[in-house]
Protein backbone atom coordinates (compact mmCIF):
# COMPACT_ATOMS: atom_id res chain seq x y z
CA UNK A 1 0.00 0.00 0.00
CA UNK A 2 3.39 2.12 0.54
CA UNK A 3 3.48 1.79 -3.17
CA UNK A 4 3.82 5.39 -4.47
CA UNK A 5 4.64 4.37 -8.05
CA UNK A 6 1.45 2.37 -8.42
CA UNK A 7 -1.03 5.36 -6.68
CA UNK A 8 0.83 7.64 -9.10
CA UNK A 9 -0.09 5.28 -12.46
CA UNK A 10 -3.87 5.17 -10.69
CA UNK A 11 -3.93 8.08 -10.68
CA UNK A 12 -2.97 9.06 -13.94
CA UNK A 13 -5.43 6.60 -15.63
CA UNK A 14 -8.44 7.96 -13.17
CA UNK A 15 -7.84 11.50 -14.77
CA UNK A 16 -7.31 10.78 -17.87
CA UNK A 17 -10.19 8.41 -17.92
CA UNK A 18 -12.37 11.14 -16.62
CA UNK A 19 -11.44 13.37 -18.99
CA UNK A 20 -12.16 11.06 -21.72
CA UNK A 21 -15.77 10.83 -20.07
CA UNK A 22 -18.94 8.68 -20.71
CA UNK A 23 -20.23 7.99 -23.94
CA UNK A 24 -23.32 6.45 -25.38
CA UNK A 25 -24.01 4.85 -28.90
CA UNK A 26 -27.65 4.56 -29.52
CA UNK A 27 -28.60 1.25 -31.37
CA UNK A 28 -31.95 0.08 -32.01
CA UNK A 29 -33.56 -0.54 -28.84
CA UNK A 30 -30.56 -0.13 -26.87
CA UNK A 31 -27.33 2.00 -26.13
CA UNK A 32 -23.79 0.84 -25.85
CA UNK A 33 -22.25 2.24 -22.71
CA UNK A 34 -19.29 3.34 -22.22
CA UNK A 35 -18.00 4.47 -18.95
CA UNK A 36 -14.80 6.15 -17.42
CA UNK A 37 -14.19 2.85 -15.74
CA UNK A 38 -13.73 0.98 -18.48
CA UNK A 39 -11.06 3.19 -19.92
CA UNK A 40 -9.71 2.85 -16.60
CA UNK A 41 -9.45 -0.74 -16.56
CA UNK A 42 -8.52 -0.73 -20.45
CA UNK A 43 -5.53 1.55 -19.74
CA UNK A 44 -4.68 -0.05 -16.22
CA UNK A 45 -4.14 -3.42 -18.23
CA UNK A 46 -1.75 -1.77 -20.96
CA UNK A 47 0.67 -0.50 -18.10
CA UNK A 48 1.34 -4.18 -17.39
CA UNK A 49 4.92 -5.69 -18.58
CA UNK A 50 3.05 -7.60 -21.88
CA UNK A 51 2.17 -3.92 -22.88
CA UNK A 52 3.44 -0.92 -21.85
CA UNK A 53 5.46 -2.25 -18.75
CA UNK A 54 4.61 1.00 -16.56
CA UNK A 55 3.30 -1.46 -13.99
CA UNK A 56 5.94 -3.89 -13.01
CA UNK A 57 5.16 -7.20 -10.86
CA UNK A 58 5.27 -5.48 -7.72
CA UNK A 59 2.60 -3.27 -8.61
CA UNK A 60 0.43 -5.75 -10.34
CA UNK A 61 0.48 -7.87 -7.28
CA UNK A 62 0.18 -4.68 -4.46
CA UNK A 63 -2.89 -3.74 -6.88
CA UNK A 64 -4.73 -7.34 -6.62
CA UNK A 65 -4.14 -6.99 -2.58
CA UNK A 66 -5.99 -3.56 -2.55
CA UNK A 67 -8.97 -4.19 -4.56
CA UNK A 68 -11.00 -5.72 -1.91
CA UNK A 69 -11.10 -2.74 0.19
CA UNK A 70 -11.46 -0.44 -2.99
CA UNK A 71 -14.88 -1.80 -3.17
CA UNK A 72 -15.61 -0.75 0.34
CA UNK A 73 -16.40 2.90 -0.45
CA UNK A 74 -18.57 1.73 -3.51
CA UNK A 75 -20.55 -0.20 -1.25
CA UNK A 76 -21.09 2.31 1.75
CA UNK A 77 -22.11 4.41 -1.24
CA UNK A 78 -24.83 1.35 -2.62
CA UNK A 79 -26.39 1.54 0.74
CA UNK A 80 -26.60 5.01 1.26
CA UNK A 81 -28.62 4.61 -2.33
CA UNK A 82 -31.02 1.97 -0.91
CA UNK A 83 -31.82 3.68 2.18
CA UNK A 84 -33.87 6.67 1.30
CA UNK A 85 -36.06 3.80 -0.99
CA UNK A 86 -36.89 1.79 2.00
CA UNK A 87 -40.04 3.00 2.84
CA UNK A 88 -41.26 2.14 -0.34
CA UNK A 89 -39.33 -0.88 -0.43
CA UNK A 90 -41.24 -2.28 2.57
CA UNK A 91 -44.48 -1.14 1.12
CA UNK A 92 -44.11 -3.49 -1.89
CA UNK A 93 -46.60 -5.89 -2.76
CA UNK A 94 -45.87 -9.94 -1.81
CA UNK A 95 -45.88 -10.60 -5.65
CA UNK A 96 -42.53 -8.44 -5.37
CA UNK A 97 -40.48 -9.92 -3.16
CA UNK A 98 -41.39 -13.52 -3.77
CA UNK A 99 -40.76 -12.32 -7.53
CA UNK A 100 -37.08 -11.47 -6.57
CA UNK A 101 -36.25 -15.86 -6.01
CA UNK A 102 -36.73 -15.66 -10.02
CA UNK A 103 -33.16 -14.05 -9.19
CA UNK A 104 -31.94 -17.64 -8.72
CA UNK A 105 -33.33 -18.69 -12.00
CA UNK A 106 -29.33 -17.46 -13.12
CA UNK A 107 -27.61 -20.08 -10.86
CA UNK A 108 -29.81 -23.45 -12.24
CA UNK A 109 -29.38 -22.41 -15.28
CA UNK A 110 -26.27 -20.04 -15.36
CA UNK A 111 -24.40 -23.20 -13.58
CA UNK A 112 -24.92 -25.49 -16.38
CA UNK A 113 -23.94 -23.80 -19.19
CA UNK A 114 -20.64 -22.41 -17.46
CA UNK A 115 -19.54 -25.85 -17.04
CA UNK A 116 -21.00 -27.05 -20.54
CA UNK A 117 -18.67 -24.22 -21.48
CA UNK A 118 -15.70 -25.56 -20.05
CA UNK A 119 -15.37 -22.53 -17.34
CA UNK A 120 -14.06 -24.12 -14.03
CA UNK A 121 -13.71 -21.91 -10.86
CA UNK A 122 -14.81 -18.90 -13.15
CA UNK A 123 -18.50 -20.50 -13.01
CA UNK A 124 -18.92 -19.49 -8.78
CA UNK A 125 -17.81 -16.07 -9.71
CA UNK A 126 -20.34 -15.93 -13.38
CA UNK A 127 -23.43 -17.68 -12.79
CA UNK A 128 -23.57 -17.01 -8.94
CA UNK A 129 -25.97 -13.71 -9.97
CA UNK A 130 -26.15 -11.33 -12.19
CA UNK A 131 -22.70 -10.16 -11.38
CA UNK A 132 -23.62 -6.57 -10.43
CA UNK A 133 -21.36 -4.11 -8.31
CA UNK A 134 -22.45 -6.07 -4.74
CA UNK A 135 -21.57 -9.18 -6.14
CA UNK A 136 -18.46 -7.94 -7.09
CA UNK A 137 -17.40 -6.78 -3.88
CA UNK A 138 -18.82 -10.23 -2.38
CA UNK A 139 -16.57 -12.08 -4.69
CA UNK A 140 -14.06 -10.01 -4.33
CA UNK A 141 -14.10 -11.01 -0.65
CA UNK A 142 -14.22 -14.30 -0.58
CA UNK A 143 -12.30 -15.38 -3.11
CA UNK A 144 -10.28 -12.31 -4.23
CA UNK A 145 -10.66 -10.45 -7.87
CA UNK A 146 -7.15 -12.00 -9.08
CA UNK A 147 -8.77 -15.62 -8.48
CA UNK A 148 -10.40 -17.53 -11.07
CA UNK A 149 -14.03 -17.08 -9.22
CA UNK A 150 -13.26 -13.18 -9.59
CA UNK A 151 -12.05 -13.41 -12.98
CA UNK A 152 -15.52 -14.66 -13.89
CA UNK A 153 -17.86 -12.45 -12.11
CA UNK A 154 -15.57 -9.20 -13.36
CA UNK A 155 -16.11 -10.54 -16.70
CA UNK A 156 -20.07 -11.16 -16.50
CA UNK A 157 -20.06 -7.58 -14.85
CA UNK A 158 -17.98 -5.51 -17.64
CA UNK A 159 -20.15 -7.78 -20.22
CA UNK A 160 -23.42 -6.11 -18.14
CA UNK A 161 -22.01 -2.62 -18.18
CA UNK A 162 -20.72 -2.09 -22.04
CA UNK A 163 -24.12 -4.37 -23.71
CA UNK A 164 -26.15 -4.73 -20.42
CA UNK A 165 -28.54 -2.07 -21.49
CA UNK A 166 -28.72 -2.98 -25.16
CA UNK A 167 -29.31 -6.59 -24.09
CA UNK A 168 -32.28 -6.31 -21.95
CA UNK A 169 -33.65 -3.28 -24.07
CA UNK A 170 -33.63 -6.40 -26.60
CA UNK A 171 -34.59 -9.16 -24.21
CA UNK A 172 -38.02 -7.37 -23.47
CA UNK A 173 -38.85 -7.14 -26.66
CA UNK A 174 -38.33 -10.44 -27.52
CA UNK A 175 -40.15 -11.57 -24.71
CA UNK A 176 -43.24 -9.82 -24.84
CA UNK A 177 -43.46 -10.49 -28.51
CA UNK A 178 -42.78 -14.57 -28.23
CA UNK A 179 -43.80 -15.87 -24.37
CA UNK A 180 -46.97 -15.85 -22.69
CA UNK A 181 -45.80 -13.20 -20.15
CA UNK A 182 -48.21 -10.48 -19.36
CA UNK A 183 -46.31 -7.48 -19.25
CA UNK A 184 -46.36 -6.60 -15.62
CA UNK A 185 -44.46 -9.33 -15.35
CA UNK A 186 -42.09 -8.53 -17.59
CA UNK A 187 -41.72 -5.00 -16.32
CA UNK A 188 -41.22 -6.66 -12.98
CA UNK A 189 -38.59 -9.31 -13.86
CA UNK A 190 -36.80 -6.58 -15.32
CA UNK A 191 -35.59 -5.15 -11.42
CA UNK A 192 -32.50 -6.79 -11.44
CA UNK A 193 -30.66 -4.90 -9.64
CA UNK A 194 -29.04 -2.18 -12.20
CA UNK A 195 -30.54 0.96 -12.89
CA UNK A 196 -29.71 0.99 -16.67
CA UNK A 197 -30.75 -2.01 -17.25
CA UNK A 198 -34.09 -2.34 -15.58
CA UNK A 199 -34.68 1.35 -17.61
CA UNK A 200 -33.85 -0.55 -20.72
CA UNK A 201 -36.18 -3.44 -20.56
CA UNK A 202 -39.30 -0.72 -19.03
CA UNK A 203 -37.92 1.10 -21.97
CA UNK A 204 -39.06 -1.04 -24.76
CA UNK A 205 -42.13 -2.94 -22.96
CA UNK A 206 -43.33 1.16 -22.62
CA UNK A 207 -42.58 1.54 -25.91
CA UNK A 208 -45.07 -1.57 -26.66
CA UNK A 209 -47.52 -1.08 -24.51
CA UNK A 210 -48.01 2.76 -24.15
CA UNK A 211 -51.31 2.26 -22.03
CA UNK A 212 -49.74 0.39 -19.08
CA UNK A 213 -46.86 2.53 -19.50
CA UNK A 214 -47.12 4.17 -15.74
CA UNK A 215 -47.59 0.45 -14.21
CA UNK A 216 -45.12 -0.93 -16.21
CA UNK A 217 -42.34 2.07 -14.61
CA UNK A 218 -44.33 1.46 -11.27
CA UNK A 219 -43.13 -2.27 -11.07
CA UNK A 220 -39.80 -1.95 -12.67
CA UNK A 221 -38.55 0.24 -10.52
CA UNK A 222 -40.14 -1.28 -7.39
CA UNK A 223 -38.76 -4.19 -8.32
CA UNK A 224 -35.32 -3.11 -8.83
CA UNK A 225 -35.11 -1.45 -5.75
CA UNK A 226 -36.05 -4.54 -3.91
CA UNK A 227 -33.51 -6.40 -5.82
CA UNK A 228 -30.75 -3.51 -4.74
CA UNK A 229 -31.43 -4.31 -1.34
CA UNK A 230 -31.85 -8.08 -1.34
CA UNK A 231 -29.73 -9.30 -4.22
CA UNK A 232 -26.55 -8.82 -1.75
CA UNK A 233 -28.34 -10.90 1.32
CA UNK A 234 -29.74 -13.82 -1.23
CA UNK A 235 -26.41 -14.13 -2.91
CA UNK A 236 -24.89 -14.54 0.38
CA UNK A 237 -26.87 -16.87 2.02
CA UNK A 238 -28.68 -18.43 -1.03
CA UNK A 239 -27.20 -18.10 -4.61
CA UNK A 240 -23.38 -18.56 -3.98
CA UNK A 241 -23.99 -21.96 -1.87
CA UNK A 242 -26.33 -22.86 -4.62
CA UNK A 243 -24.14 -21.88 -7.15
CA UNK A 244 -21.09 -23.78 -4.98
CA UNK A 245 -23.49 -27.04 -5.08
CA UNK A 246 -24.59 -27.25 -8.10
CA UNK A 247 -21.04 -26.47 -9.35
CA UNK A 248 -19.65 -29.84 -8.04
CA UNK A 249 -22.74 -31.99 -9.02
CA UNK A 250 -22.53 -30.46 -13.07
CA UNK A 251 -18.39 -30.68 -12.52
CA UNK A 252 -18.72 -34.36 -11.80
CA UNK A 253 -21.12 -35.34 -14.16
CA UNK A 254 -18.81 -34.04 -17.15
CA UNK A 255 -15.81 -34.87 -15.78
CA UNK A 256 -16.02 -37.71 -13.64
CA UNK A 257 -13.84 -36.05 -10.98
CA UNK A 258 -14.42 -33.77 -7.97
CA UNK A 259 -13.57 -29.97 -8.71
CA UNK A 260 -10.40 -28.42 -7.75
CA UNK A 261 -10.70 -26.32 -4.60
CA UNK A 262 -10.70 -22.83 -4.73
CA UNK A 263 -7.10 -21.00 -4.89
CA UNK A 264 -8.22 -19.36 -2.45
CA UNK A 265 -9.76 -21.57 -0.24
CA UNK A 266 -6.83 -20.58 2.07
CA UNK A 267 -8.05 -16.95 2.74
CA UNK A 268 -11.47 -18.27 2.74
CA UNK A 269 -13.80 -16.38 5.46
CA UNK B 1 -5.10 -6.98 7.18
CA UNK B 2 -4.63 -4.85 10.20
CA UNK B 3 -7.16 -2.07 10.93
CA UNK B 4 -4.31 0.52 10.80
CA UNK B 5 -3.68 -0.86 6.94
CA UNK B 6 -7.13 -1.24 5.73
CA UNK B 7 -8.04 2.91 7.23
CA UNK B 8 -4.44 3.70 5.18
CA UNK B 9 -5.90 2.12 2.16
CA UNK B 10 -8.85 3.50 2.74
CA UNK B 11 -7.83 6.90 2.97
CA UNK B 12 -5.44 5.99 -0.15
CA UNK B 13 -8.75 5.31 -2.10
CA UNK B 14 -11.15 8.23 -0.98
CA UNK B 15 -8.17 10.10 -2.00
CA UNK B 16 -8.41 8.89 -5.76
CA UNK B 17 -12.37 9.02 -5.61
CA UNK B 18 -12.03 12.65 -4.95
CA UNK B 19 -10.08 13.54 -8.54
CA UNK B 20 -12.85 10.79 -9.80
CA UNK B 21 -15.74 12.52 -8.49
CA UNK B 22 -14.74 16.00 -9.21
CA UNK B 23 -13.75 15.44 -12.87
CA UNK B 24 -17.25 13.35 -13.56
CA UNK B 25 -19.74 14.74 -11.33
CA UNK B 26 -20.90 18.40 -11.04
CA UNK B 27 -19.64 18.29 -7.44
CA UNK B 28 -16.33 20.70 -6.75
CA UNK B 29 -13.67 19.39 -4.61
CA UNK B 30 -15.07 20.87 -1.00
CA UNK B 31 -18.37 19.62 -1.93
CA UNK B 32 -17.31 15.69 -2.18
CA UNK B 33 -15.13 15.60 0.53
CA UNK B 34 -17.63 15.50 3.09
CA UNK B 35 -19.64 12.83 0.98
CA UNK B 36 -16.45 10.66 1.04
CA UNK B 37 -14.93 10.92 4.32
CA UNK B 38 -18.72 9.75 5.31
CA UNK B 39 -18.25 6.87 2.98
CA UNK B 40 -14.77 6.14 4.25
CA UNK B 41 -16.19 6.02 7.87
CA UNK B 42 -19.34 3.90 6.88
CA UNK B 43 -16.81 1.26 5.09
CA UNK B 44 -14.52 1.35 8.07
CA UNK B 45 -17.12 1.03 10.59
CA UNK B 46 -18.74 -2.11 8.33
CA UNK B 47 -15.43 -3.80 7.61
CA UNK B 48 -14.27 -3.53 11.61
CA UNK B 49 -18.17 -4.65 12.78
CA UNK B 50 -17.34 -7.80 10.10
CA UNK B 51 -13.81 -8.36 11.86
CA UNK B 52 -15.22 -8.55 15.60
CA UNK B 53 -18.40 -10.10 15.12
CA UNK B 54 -19.58 -13.18 15.37
CA UNK B 55 -21.33 -14.97 12.25
CA UNK B 56 -18.67 -15.08 9.84
CA UNK B 57 -20.74 -12.54 7.68
CA UNK B 58 -18.77 -10.95 5.28
CA UNK B 59 -18.13 -6.81 5.94
CA UNK B 60 -19.70 -5.92 2.17
CA UNK B 61 -23.22 -6.86 4.20
CA UNK B 62 -22.51 -4.90 7.00
CA UNK B 63 -21.17 -1.68 5.09
CA UNK B 64 -24.02 -2.14 2.93
CA UNK B 65 -26.59 -2.36 5.58
CA UNK B 66 -25.03 0.62 8.03
CA UNK B 67 -25.10 2.35 4.43
CA UNK B 68 -29.28 1.78 4.58
CA UNK B 69 -30.00 2.16 7.78
CA UNK B 70 -28.09 5.67 8.47
CA UNK B 71 -29.85 7.08 5.08
CA UNK B 72 -32.92 5.52 6.04
CA UNK B 73 -35.87 8.79 6.53
CA UNK B 74 -36.14 9.56 10.03
CA UNK B 75 -33.32 8.12 11.38
CA UNK B 76 -31.46 11.13 13.40
CA UNK B 77 -28.49 12.42 10.90
CA UNK B 78 -30.08 11.02 7.68
CA UNK B 79 -30.84 14.02 6.15
CA UNK B 80 -27.41 15.45 6.98
CA UNK B 81 -25.60 12.32 5.65
CA UNK B 82 -27.91 11.86 2.59
CA UNK B 83 -27.20 15.96 1.48
CA UNK B 84 -23.93 14.68 1.24
CA UNK B 85 -23.05 11.42 -0.28
CA UNK B 86 -25.81 12.75 -2.51
CA UNK B 87 -23.02 14.48 -4.02
CA UNK B 88 -20.58 11.59 -4.27
CA UNK B 89 -21.29 9.89 -8.02
CA UNK B 90 -21.39 5.93 -7.82
CA UNK B 91 -20.04 5.54 -11.70
CA UNK B 92 -17.36 7.87 -10.39
CA UNK B 93 -16.65 5.67 -7.42
CA UNK B 94 -16.41 2.56 -10.33
CA UNK B 95 -13.82 4.38 -11.88
CA UNK B 96 -10.39 4.20 -9.09
CA UNK B 97 -11.43 0.60 -8.74
CA UNK B 98 -11.35 -0.32 -12.46
CA UNK B 99 -8.19 1.36 -12.63
CA UNK B 100 -6.38 -0.98 -9.41
CA UNK B 101 -8.06 -4.04 -10.94
CA UNK B 102 -6.98 -3.07 -14.96
CA UNK B 103 -3.62 -3.17 -13.18
CA UNK B 104 -4.42 -6.34 -10.99
CA UNK B 105 -5.43 -8.25 -13.97
CA UNK B 106 -2.46 -7.56 -16.02
CA UNK B 107 -0.91 -10.27 -14.27
CA UNK B 108 -3.66 -12.94 -15.01
CA UNK B 109 -4.31 -11.61 -18.40
CA UNK B 110 -3.63 -15.10 -20.05
CA UNK B 111 -6.02 -16.11 -18.01
CA UNK B 112 -8.36 -14.22 -19.05
CA UNK B 113 -7.58 -14.14 -22.85
CA UNK B 114 -8.23 -17.83 -22.88
CA UNK B 115 -11.83 -17.59 -20.66
CA UNK B 116 -13.02 -14.52 -22.59
CA UNK B 117 -15.43 -15.21 -25.32
CA UNK B 118 -17.05 -18.17 -22.76
CA UNK B 119 -17.50 -15.46 -19.82
CA UNK B 120 -19.53 -13.20 -22.52
CA UNK B 121 -21.77 -16.30 -23.50
CA UNK B 122 -22.34 -17.09 -20.17
CA UNK B 123 -23.27 -13.17 -19.45
CA UNK B 124 -25.90 -13.11 -22.16
CA UNK B 125 -27.13 -16.86 -20.48
CA UNK B 126 -27.27 -15.65 -17.01
CA UNK B 127 -28.76 -12.26 -18.00
CA UNK B 128 -31.62 -14.42 -20.06
CA UNK B 129 -31.52 -16.89 -17.40
CA UNK B 130 -31.98 -14.16 -14.68
CA UNK B 131 -34.70 -12.31 -16.57
CA UNK B 132 -37.02 -15.22 -17.80
CA UNK B 133 -36.77 -16.94 -14.12
CA UNK B 134 -37.88 -13.65 -12.56
CA UNK B 135 -40.84 -13.00 -15.05
CA UNK B 136 -41.98 -16.82 -14.56
CA UNK B 137 -42.25 -16.23 -11.34
CA UNK B 138 -44.00 -12.77 -11.52
CA UNK B 139 -46.80 -14.23 -13.70
CA UNK B 140 -47.51 -17.03 -11.67
CA UNK B 141 -47.95 -14.60 -8.57
CA UNK B 142 -49.39 -11.66 -10.11
CA UNK B 143 -52.18 -14.42 -11.69
CA UNK B 144 -52.96 -15.87 -7.95
CA UNK B 145 -53.59 -13.18 -6.63
CA UNK B 146 -55.90 -11.90 -9.45
CA UNK B 147 -53.64 -8.84 -10.34
CA UNK B 148 -53.28 -9.71 -14.43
Amino acid sequence: MYNIKLHAIILALIIVAELIGAHTFKIGVGTIVLLPMLYALMIGILTTPKFLNLSGKKEMHDASALLGITLMLLMARYGTLVGPTLPKIIAASPALILQEFGNLGTVLIGVPVAVLLGLKRETIGAAHSIAREPNVALIGERFGLDSSEGRGVMGVYIAGTVFGTIFFGLMASIASSTLPFHPYALAMAAGVGSASMMTAAVGSLSAMYPDMANQIAAFGAASNMLSGLDGLYMSIWMGLPMTEWLYKKCYRMRYGTAPEASEAGKEEK
Amino acid sequence: MSIKDTIIVLLIVTFMSLFSNVLGTPAGIVESIPGLLILALIALAGIVMAKYLPGNIPSVAYVVTLGCILTYPGVPGSEFINFWVQKIGFVSLCTPILAYAGVAIGKDLDAFAKNGWRIVVLACVVFTGTYIGSAIIAQAILKYLGQI
